[in-house]
């Protein structure tokens, strides 16, 4: 045993330190190299994106509903559909997802065959193909009533984000010590109080980033979309029909042979970036009030 | 308050016997008999493992959070036995606080941390809650220290003062019981000294039990004291005679530092 450590032979060079050293510096720079090359990508992405979208925002897209090549048409009306159809889907999945999260923390232990399979089943389902999930929802909600619908898009948005909220929901609370468990039992506190007055709030600031992560996942989605809401050129409020969404609005106009409907695809998709960007950075300040 | 219109307190709070505990299979506790004085201090040492943590937790049935754990036995407290399935938990709980090892400050207000509690088992106006929260907060000798920010959150606080508020919560419920799990292990020598000046204090108003590693600690603040060793009772008797000249060889053995 005492032969492995080479002894330390005063201020004499020692062979194993230089060897140690040259490693360390190789692993230093390959994982510079690798976070350079990281941020380099990203930074083309929204440079290209800068650059395209830039130029097609306009006053005029962001009021103008969507209109026929060369009409002057905008995006008011994909953008309004993008913001009904997420509010919506995330209003199911939140209390879906915080429930099921609850129960899998609060009640759902290991030894627990349900909650085991719940817990798995909701792990698959993260990592579902999203057009997936607009297929099963296009055979539940869209082929049974004849017609697509901005419920439908909703509803597949929420099946994508409720795992995503369970997940994060269920961590968040297991970081919850038992001594504050047992410290609110102790004072006569019933279970469900503990739970909700306690853990949960606690827990306020990563399940309120578990909630705006599902947000910024599910707000870029196009193929869940494609089959459920479909996308339309018009104006259209309703629920029941078909309802236009700015990733589905890219999808077209970006592959089209008009130049003012390419243009209209960049602006778009600045604009999703610009919204995913804003989430995450109110997650960042949501995660730190924690 | 309440105390005043109590009639003659009676002898013990808490009358142990045939304690019998377990961990799924694991036998922890054997035939325990023992008796609380009400308001005494008694401390239950013994070396880590011997289930004097065990017994503390039994007393306000925290085992029962966990499936697997089972009493048998009797813990006779205002002449029913704790063990009993009639047991009302949230109203047994109100009447036995406990005070955990790691000061465990809820992520709220110091104010709301005593609130807390007592709106579980009362309904008081603003003024009867201020009220409340200033008295105990005084009486651990907090309030000087936290009455300007009340609604300050209780993380911020030292570990002692989150002790302190810890004790401050329990006592709000007005239990006639105080639990105290190794409440100094986690503070520093300061902090472990007032929280003893404040039980000499508390032991006027409430039955206390405190498990502690600290035999000085057991000799400053006791009246009685337990020798717990492998899940048995081996002695209990006043703090004088236990830590002075107890009966049993395995007592002075541990007293002296020899094992444990």
């Amino acid at each position: 045993m005492s032969d492995i450590t080479s002894k330390i032979d005063g201020w004499a060079p020692n062979p194993r330190a230089a060897r140690r050293r040259r490693c360390d510096m190789l692993a230093t720079l390959f994982g510079m190299a690798a976070a350079g090359i990281l941020v380099l990508v990203l930074a083309s992405i929204l440079w290209t994106l800068l650059f395209n979208g830039l130029a097609g925002l306009s006053v005029a897209a962001l009021i103008k509903p969507m209109g026929a090549p060369g009409s002057g048409g905008g995006l008011a009306n994909a953008i309004i559909g993008s913001l009904i159809q997420t509010s919506i889907g995330l209003l199911i999945a939140t209390p879906l997802g915080l429930g099921c999260g609850i129960y899998l923390a609060e009640y759902g232990s290991k030894l627990n065959r349900f909650a085991s399979c719940v817990r798995f089943i909701s792990d698959v389902l993260m990592s579902v193909p999203s057009i997936l999930v607009g297929l099963f929802v296009y055979q539940v909600l869209v082929a049974p009533f004849g017609h697509f619908s901005g419920l439908a898009g909703s509803v597949a948005l929420a099946i994508l984000a409720v795992p995503i909220i369970v997940r994060t929901t269920e961590d968040m609370l297991r970081l919850v010590p038992v001594a504050m468990r047992e410290a609110g039992a102790a004072l006569g506190a019933p279970r469900w109080r503990v739970t909700v007055f306690l853990c949960l709030r606690a827990a306020k600031a990563g399940v309120t980033t578990g909630i705006l992560l599902a947000l910024a996942r599910v707000s870029g989605e196009t193929a869940p979309l494609l089959f459920t809401s479909l996308g339309n050129q018009n104006w259209s409020l309703s629920l029941n029909k078909p309802m236009a969404s700015l990733p589905v609005t890219i999808y077209q106009y970006a592959g089209a042979s008009y130049d003012d409907w390419v243009q209209l695809a960049w602006a778009g998709a600045l604009l999703v970036t610009l919204g995913v960007l804003a989430i995450n950075i109110a997650v960042r300040i949501s995660a730190r009030r924690g | 308050m309440t105390d005043t219109q109590q009639p003659a307190a009676p002898q013990n709070a808490l009358t142990v016997r045939n304690l019998n505990f377990f961990y799924g299979q694991h036998h922890a506790l054997h035939d325990v008999n023992i008796d609380f004085p009400a308001r005494k201090v008694t401390a239950m040492i013994g070396p880590s493992g011997c289930g004097k943590s065990t017994l503390l937790r039994i007393f306000n049935r925290m085992y029962d959070l966990y499936p697997g754990q089972r009493a048998e036995g009797e813990v006779m407290f205002d002449g029913r036995n704790l063990l009993e399935n009639g047991i009302d938990l949230n109203i047994m709980r109100a009447r036995i606080g406990m005070v955990f090892q790691k000061p465990t400050p809820f992520p709220m207000s110091i104010y709301d941390n005593i609130a807390f509690g007592v709106r579980l088992h009362e309904r008081l106006t603003r003024a009867q809650m201020d009220e409340r929260v200033q008295d105990v907060l005084t009486r651990v000798a907090l309030w000087g220290e936290v009455r300007d920010r009340l609604h300050a959150p209780a993380n911020g606080l030292s570990g002692g003062q989150q002790q302190r508020l810890c004790i401050a919560r329990s006592i709000a419920t007005r239990p006639e019981v105080l639990l105290l799990d190794e409440p100094t292990s986690a503070l520093d020598p300061i902090s472990t000294a007032r929280i003893e000046e404040l039980l000499d204090e508390l032991k006027e108003e409430f039955t206390i039990v405190i498990v502690t590693h600290n035999m000085q600690q057991a000799a400053r603040c006791a009246d009685q004291v337990a020798f717990f060793y492998m899940g048995r009772l081996v002695e209990v008797d006043t703090a004088d005679r236990i830590f002075t000249n107890p009966r049993q060889q395995q007592t002075q053995d541990y007293i002296t530092g020899r094992f444990g």
